[in-house]
């Protein structure tokens, strides 16, 4: 019965993890970036310009994201499906993809069933597989202008902004809001730590703390260890908490010397009787370990015969 | 075209696939590195098992070829057979396995009876660092100084999984750096171990360790690896296999993969990853001023490691009871060149007292330094990555 408790137990506990490591994975879906007037920005495969939404993939790992739903009505999350059997709906690591909601599904899997309305407040939600719940949503507030975009500070997280192309207000679709030219961190040290000094005290601080704190809890181990095995030898000898002082360990002198002792005594080694018994030891026999099926008969031996 | 022609022709073409049509210099130069390096695994015994598989790596990589005939032979040719067995450094999954081979060959036991010691563990990794500050004084950005300087934790598998992901270009010349270092590592420690430490300390006799039950070695990969990892994750790759591996080891139910782990795996793993390190130094790629620097730098950083484990030693014993002083002798053991540095602490120390036997105390700070070299890597790749 144990056994069977523990059993469905185990088994919960890794379908529960599963399913939120599924979950972790698909709640990495962002809304980026979203345009509802294009004017002059991208088009689509047929040349035409549509309003567009861009999702990003915030994992660091890729997506696949042909069972999710795309909407503009939180009363209907199932409106716009992304569909089943497209390459390109798996969304590499850190990488975007671009929607354009021209509500025309036959287009194309990047062509959404539902229109963005220029002028007005415009919500979008992603939900998932299940339609029930939601990933990620935006409400595009309706002073967004013509080519102008609402878009994400920082790619996947941060606030939102309107973008016009001016300055360091880029338009990115399918690609990322933030562009990177240098490694920050890396610059950083280089400007404010020119000689490693820094680096070195930090580092050899955590070096430090990280072999400090397993010293310590080892110490801590070590101690309650032999605290308790002086307790179970106590328990055996039948001592008092009055008498534990006379307990001690036997140290590796003690065991070596009792070792050798005892050889003496017993002297068991030395003397062989210099008998010699030869037993037949009989295997059952067992096709596995027959020779006879690995050989094949070669008929110049029978004839040798 | 007539006939003789059409085989002269072809036999011209043949011609400019050849090694010799397309040998330079640099590919003669890097083939004596790699006889050199057989040479010295060979007939000098230093560290075989890492610089035969290297050796050979450098003459199959340093065979020359046609680069733009498109044969997909060499090593940087994606789908090459090389290529793919290459993706295990680049992509840096070769060294975690080996650090799960490390785990299930260690026995942590001289740490956990004696856990002062991981302190000079931690201590021989200002090697790294002091490295890091030279790499950064010649002119290094500090990703590749990083990438660099990491020689100094004297733990090939480490040097490569990080600079795999700091610095891919100048892997090839630090693994290489790093595994040659190793092997010289009985050249290296000695002299530094005599200068920096007086006969008296060289006679210090340490206590036996106590006996570790198989509780506390069962509970020291596991809370080993979550108090470690909890400060730096990003050393999860490589703490986490070396701590499996040594639960495997130590847990009592799973010899088999602890067996295997330690034996088979680490086999294939660490010839594939020798070959394929020694494979990827394309005289092209590896011979440049960088490489020299590089080397220098590895030295830099093993001197500076082994200086200040041993240094360190001598600092500790000055708050120490006079009855629990540590032999300065196992201060080199901080660097992670398991077991040959601790091998070095037990010769020094019989040298000068035939009776001291060092080799378990060493071997405490030297299993320590492979988790303070993975701590170091996890750290920089925090800072720079």
């Amino acid at each position: 019965m144990k056994k069977v408790i523990s059993t469905i137990a185990a088994a919960l506990l890794i379908s529960g993890a599963a399913s939120t490591a599924l979950a972790q994975s698909r709640s990495g879906l962002r809304i980026n970036e979203v345009m509802v007037s294009n004017q002059s920005s991208i088009v689509d495969d047929y040349g035409q310009k549509h309003a567009w939404i861009e999702l990003f993939n915030s994992n660091f790992s890729p997506l696949e994201i042909s069972s999710v739903f795309l909407t503009n009505d939180s009363t209907q999350p199932r409106l716009y499906p992304v569909p089943l059997g497209d390459v390109n709906t798996e969304i590499p690591k850190r990488q975007h993809v671009v929607f354009f909601a021209d509500g025309e599904p036959n287009k194309g899997t990047f062509h959404t069933s539902f229109t963005l309305v220029p002028g007005q407040d415009n919500w979008i939600g992603i939900y998932d597989a299940d339609g029930v719940t939601l990933i990620d949503e935006v409400t595009i507030p309706a002073e967004l202008g013509p080519d102008q975009t609402w878009a994400r500070t920082s790619d996947g997280f941060g606030e939102w902004a309107v973008r016009d192309g001016i300055g360091t207000g880029y338009i990115t679709p399918s690609s990322a809001n933030v562009i990177k030219d240098t490694n920050k961190k890396i610059e950083n040290f280089a400007e404010l730590d020119e000689n490693g000094f820094g680096m070195t005290v930090m580092a050899m601080c955590i070096v430090f703390t990280a072999l400090l704190v397993l010293c310590l809890s080892f110490y801590s181990i070590g101690k309650i260890g032999s605290a308790v095995s002086r307790m179970n030898k106590m328990r055996a000898h039948g001592v008092d908490k009055e008498e534990k002082a006379t307990v001690k360990h036997d140290s590796g002198e003690e065991i070596a010397a009792i070792i050798m002792a005892l050889h003496e005594h017993l002297n068991t080694h030395d003397a062989e009787s210099t008998i010699l018994t030869i037993n037949k030891v009989k295997r059952a026999y067992s096709p596995w370990s027959s020779k006879i099926y690995g050989l094949r008969e070669v008929p110049g031996s029978h004839r040798a015969k | 075209m007539s006939f003789g022609e059409f085989l002269l022709d072809n036999l011209t073409q043949f011609w400019q696939l050849t090694g010799f049509a397309n040998a330079q210099f640099g590919n003669f130069v890097m083939l004596a590195v790699g006889l050199f390096f057989i040479w010295l695994a060979i007939k000098k015994n230093f560290e075989p098992m890492l610089l035969v598989p290297i050796g050979f790596g450098i003459l199959i990589g340093n065979v020359p070829f046609n680069a733009t005939a498109g044969l997909e032979i060499g090593i940087y040719e994606e789908g090459s057979v090389l290529n793919i067995l290459y993706n295990g450094v680049s992509r840096g999954w070769y060294p975690p396995l080996i650090f799960l081979g490390i785990g299930a060959m260690t026995d942590f036991s001289a740490l956990i009876a004696n856990p002062k010691l991981m302190l000079i563990g931690a201590a021989a990794q200002f090697g790294i660092f002091g490295a890091y500050m030279v790499a950064l004084a010649i002119g290094f950005a500090p990703d590749q100084a990083g990438a660099i300087a990491i020689i100094g934790g004297a733990d090939g598998p480490t040097a490569i999984f990080l600079s795999s992901k700091l610095a891919p270009n100048l892997m090839g010349a630090i693994a290489v750096s790093a595994y040659s270092y190793m092997a010289l590592v009985p050249v290296i420690q000695p002299p530094l171990m005599r200068l920096f430490t007086t006969k008296k300390e060289r006679l210090i006799k340490m206590k036996p360790a106590r006996a570790v039950s198989q509780n506390e070695k069962i509970i020291f990969p596991i809370v080993g690896m979550l108090l470690t990892c909890f400060v730096v994750p990003s050393g999860l790759p490589l703490l986490g296999m070396l701590f499996f591996g040594n639960l495997l080891r130590e847990c009592g139910v799973t010899s088999r993969l602890a067996k295997t782990a330690s034996n088979a795996l680490t086999d294939i793993v660490t010839i594939l990853l020798g070959m394929t390190v020694g494979a990827s130094t394309q005289a092209s790629q590896f011979l440049t001023p960088q490489t020299i620097f590089i080397f220098f730098l590895g030295f830099m950083a093993f001197v500076i490691a082994s200086s200040s484990g041993v240094l360190f030693v001598k600092l500790f014993n000055l708050v120490l009871p006079k009855d629990k002083k540590i032999n300065p002798l196992i201060g080199n053991a901080g660097v992670s060149a398991v077991p040959m540095s601790a091998r070095i602490s037990n010769n020094l120390g019989l040298e000068y007292d035939p009776s001291n036997y060092l080799l378990m105390h060493a071997m405490g700070p030297n299993v320590a330094g492979v988790i303070g070299s993975a701590v170091a890597a996890g750290v920089l790749l925090g800072f720079l990555a």
